[in-house]
């Protein structure tokens, strides 16, 4: 029992173990707050806002109040920023204020934010704490109307609230619809007095601003919703004003909840703002960074392969990709049973061929190899030395790919074009030991060890063109120590490979299997 | 069907008690064998040294060449005698030797009877040097050594080649032995993946039990039609003797002993192996593990080369045999 624990395969079993733990815990948090996909080309669009600001100064000091996104729950700030000359700045967790001496000229303040949609979190804004409702302020004659107005809205469909909705929205409204309600088209007022109506009904409700994200868009007034509090579930939900559907649109971007305006100016005078909304679609991948930034793991992202300039990453995504490469050669030699030549040749022949394309590969593998056993061929005559006569078929090798590389292009072969991927070194160690092995064991065994090579290539092939697996290998790197500890264990595999349970069926007693039948 | 039964399970193979690759290499090599009694075996001057040095006897060592500049004057190296055997120092499985049985200036005759000319056993020996068929691709060096007389013994059993004999030692005991015989296939050469046959040796008798070719097995020589069960090693206590001393030359817990026999001298060692392979068992049709498996658990230990032998040619019950 003590040797069992004391033995390699135990603790490579263990390490086995803590590298998959580890890996799940690494990938699950790089998923939930890096957003790193287990699919490869996903996008996700940025938005950039601009909200521009102009006022007529009054000769008073200027203290000018910019409520910002409460970019924490529904979508993530990447970046703001406030562009106002001879003002000083001051932020806080949901406003910007900023004041000035008294000025004389036409003020112009930008604020510019670039968001992205957090998609996970949309509508789903949990508050555990229920709101106090202002009392509404209807006169005597009021009240009864808006008591009025709440019972009619029973006839319609839906929740309380959007009971109301619709029955405001009605096409051919009732009287007192009308006397009530404030003009069809100011929708801000209409919110007004849709919270005013619920707070007679005890439930809290607030108005909304935001903007729609349309690419290109430009408006002077922010977009209006309403919220009103769901007791049973303790959250808040969005209704359209029109159409009484529950729930934040796509493309809804809320910049303030409740309050009276986006943006409260003292000391100026025909205040305007005009919001442009345009939109950029950023690679899933790139942003990472920036959520990283968000969920507080900005060290984490900085130590990590993912922070490297692009060209380094480049380089690195073929070498994640090795390792699994590598754990293919090694199942099958020592799993399988097959015999290849030179221990990794096969993974680099399968890595020319994902850059190749496996037919054109194939040919380009079989031209150079055919050709230089032909050259080889002649060589051996030459009775040389084993060092220059290597050198010499590796410049074979480059002479071939050479020709090979003009001749595709001249005449648009594109198969004759992929001899310029094979690593020139590899190649011309296949050329020579196939040529020792065929003077030395015939053709037959040469033929053999140079398909079983190609086969394992194709195999690994196969497993290494995927993008997914490709993209899964970078992106989730540390699954190269899981890989390691595989092979590690796999060092310690000592039962029957598949190749010997041909080889060796002749070993088992022919009394045993008729006894079986 | 017919394709499938070619295979057996994993769980026939263990209860017919093989040896896969794997295993041998994991727990019987890395476990018995240390790395630095390697160069021991591998090294085909020091082998001969040391069997030489603890009494056994080994075909008579010519001289060796080391440097290319010492390759054109290897014919005076050879002078005086009329035939000799070219071999890398550092090669494996037969490869790179070269066995000249009759010589002028510039004609070599091989075993195979083909005739060679002086360019082409200068350029095998520079070949040598280079590397080409050491383990590793290491400059290695040309060893010259007197050509085996061989006993007519088995003269109907082979076509040309060298007839030898494979003994697996495991802790000092010889667990299963084997006659490899060269084919028309194999061109001459002894290796069962070529097509040579392997005849399994009754460790106790010396005597044929069994035989194969491409791992079938057979009765007759394919080309010389001897029958293979009347195959009997002579001086087969000298050959368990000489195979079990290679325990104690080398310190190797597993290794590998072939043994060609002489017309004059008798049985003599070819060379030593630290990584014997595994065609043994089906030339026996007869798994070596469980062989092993006894040999480490059951046999007596700290026993001369002797006592050895005689435990296991007196051993009654054939524990390896159901």
């Amino acid at each position: 029992m003590l040797k069992k624990f004391l033995s390699v395969r135990f603790w490579l079993t263990v390490g086995l173990i803590c590298s998959v733990l580890f890996a799940g815990w690494s990938i699950y948090y790089k998923v939930k707050d890096w957003d790193f996909n287990l699919t490869p080309n996903q996008t996700t669009p940025v938005w950039a806002i601009e909200s521009h600001l102009t006022f007529k100064p009054t000769n008073k000091p200027i203290q000018i109040t910019l409520y910002r996104p409460d970019g924490s729950r529904i979508y993530k700030i990447l970046d703001e920023s406030v562009v106002a000359k001879n003002y000083t700045v001051r932020e806080e967790k949901d406003k910007f204020i900023l004041t000035a001496d008294p000025q004389k000229k036409d003020q112009s303040i930008y604020y510019r934010v670039s968001v992205y949609d957090n998609k996970e979190s949309r509508g789903k804004i949990k508050d555990t704490q229920v709101p106090t409702i202002k009392a509404p302020d209807f006169d005597d004659t009021l009240l009864p109307i808006a008591q009025q107005i709440l019972t009619l809205s029973e006839e319609q469909s839906g929740d309380s609230v959007q009971k109301l909705i619709r029955l405001i929205n009605q096409p051919m409204p009732d009287e007192t619809v009308i006397t009530f309600m404030p003009e069809r088209q100011d929708i801000r007022a209409t919110a007004h007095v849709l919270t005013k109506l619920l707070a007679l009904k005890q439930i809290p409700a607030r108005v909304i601003r935001g903007i729609t994200l349309e690419e290109g868009k430009k408006t002077s007034v922010p977009d209006v919703m309403l919220e009103a509090y769901d007791m049973q579930g303790k959250r808040w939900l969005t209704y359209d004003l029109q159409t009484g559907a529950i729930g934040i649109p796509e493309n809804f971007i809320v910049l303030q909840r409740g309050g009276k305006s986006l943006v409260d100016v003292a000391g100026g005078v025909d205040s305007a703002m005009k919001y442009s909304v345009l939109k950029s679609v950023n690679s899933s991948f790139g942003m990472a960074k920036y959520r990283a930034k968000s969920a507080r793991q900005e060290n984490l992202f900085t130590y990590s392969i993912y922070n490297l300039p692009i060209s380094q990453q480049n380089a690195l995504k073929w070498l994640t990709i090795f390792p699994l490469a590598i754990l293919i050669v090694v199942v099958l030699r020592n799993v399988v049973g097959l015999k290849t030549m030179g221990t990794f040749t096969p993974m680099l022949i399968a890595l020319a061929l994902v850059q190749t394309g496996l037919i054109s590969g194939l040919i380009g593998f079989g031209l150079i190899v055919g050709i230089g056993l032909a050259i080889r061929t002649g060589l051996s005559k030459l009775n040389l030395l084993l060092v220059p006569r290597i050198s010499a078929v590796v410049i074979f090798v480059i002479l071939i790919i050479q020709v090979c590389a003009v001749l595709g292009y001249v005449y648009d072969w594109r198969v004759a074009t992929s001899v310029l991927f094979f690593p020139i070194i590899i190649m011309a160690w296949i050329i020579e030991r196939a040529s020792i092995i065929w003077e030395e064991e015939g053709f037959k065994n040469a033929a053999k060890e140079v398909i079983n090579s190609v086969i394992v290539a194709v195999i690994t092939y196969f497993i290494v063109v995927n993008p997914t697996i490709r993209h899964i290998m970078f992106v989730f790197n540390e699954l190269n120590v899981v890989i390691l500890f595989i092979v590690m264990l796999l060092g310690t595999y000592t039962g029957y490979r598949l190749t010997e349970l041909k080889r060796f069926a002749p070993l088992v007693k022919k009394t045993d299997t008729n006894g079986r039948k | 069907m017919s394709w499938f039964s070619k295979f057996a399970f994993p769980w026939q193979l263990k209860k017919a008690g093989v040896l896969n690759m794997n295993k041998r290499n994991y727990t019987i090599i890395a476990h018995h064998n240390k790395r630095n009694l390697y160069p021991l075996v591998d090294d085909k001057v020091k082998t001969k040294q040391l069997a030489n040095d603890i009494g056994i006897q080994t075909p008579r060592l010519i001289g060796s060449i080391s440097a290319q500049y010492e390759v054109k004057n290897f014919l005076n190296l050879v002078q005086g005698y009329q035939n000799f055997v070219i071999k890398p120092a550092h090669g494996s499985g037969g490869k790179g030797v070269l066995v000249i049985k009759k010589y002028t200036q510039n004609h070599f005759r091989t075993a195979s009877e083909r005739v060679l000319r002086y360019r082409e056993v200068y350029q095998h020996i520079s070949n040598i040097l280079s590397g080409l068929y050491s383990l590793g691709g290491r400059y290695d060096t040309a060893v010259f050594e007197e050509m085996v007389d061989f006993s007519t013994e088995f003269k109907n059993f082979s076509y040309q080649g060298v007839p030898d004999v494979r003994i697996i030692v495991f802790e000092g005991y010889p667990a299963l032995a084997m006659m490899r015989l060269a084919t028309k296939e194999s061109a001459g050469r002894a290796n069962l993946h070529q097509g040579a046959v392997g005849v399994g040796i009754d460790i106790q008798t010396g005597k044929a039990i069994a035989a194969v070719q491409h791992n079938q097995p057979i009765s007759f020589h394919p080309d010389t039609g001897a029958d293979l069960m009347t195959l009997a090693v002579p001086f087969w206590r000298e050959h368990l003797t000489m195979a079990a001393k290679g325990y104690e030359m080398t310190g190797l817990g597993y290794l590998g002993a072939d043994i060609v026999l002489d017309k004059e001298r008798g049985p003599m060692v070819l060379e030593l192996n630290a990584r014997p392979g595994l065609a043994i068992q089906i030339a026996n049709q007869c798994g070596l593990a469980t062989i092993l498996d006894n040999i480490e658990h059951t046999y007596p230990k700290n026993l001369s080369v002797d006592e050895r032998i005689d435990y296991i040619l007196n051993k009654t019950n054939k524990t390896n045999e159901k």
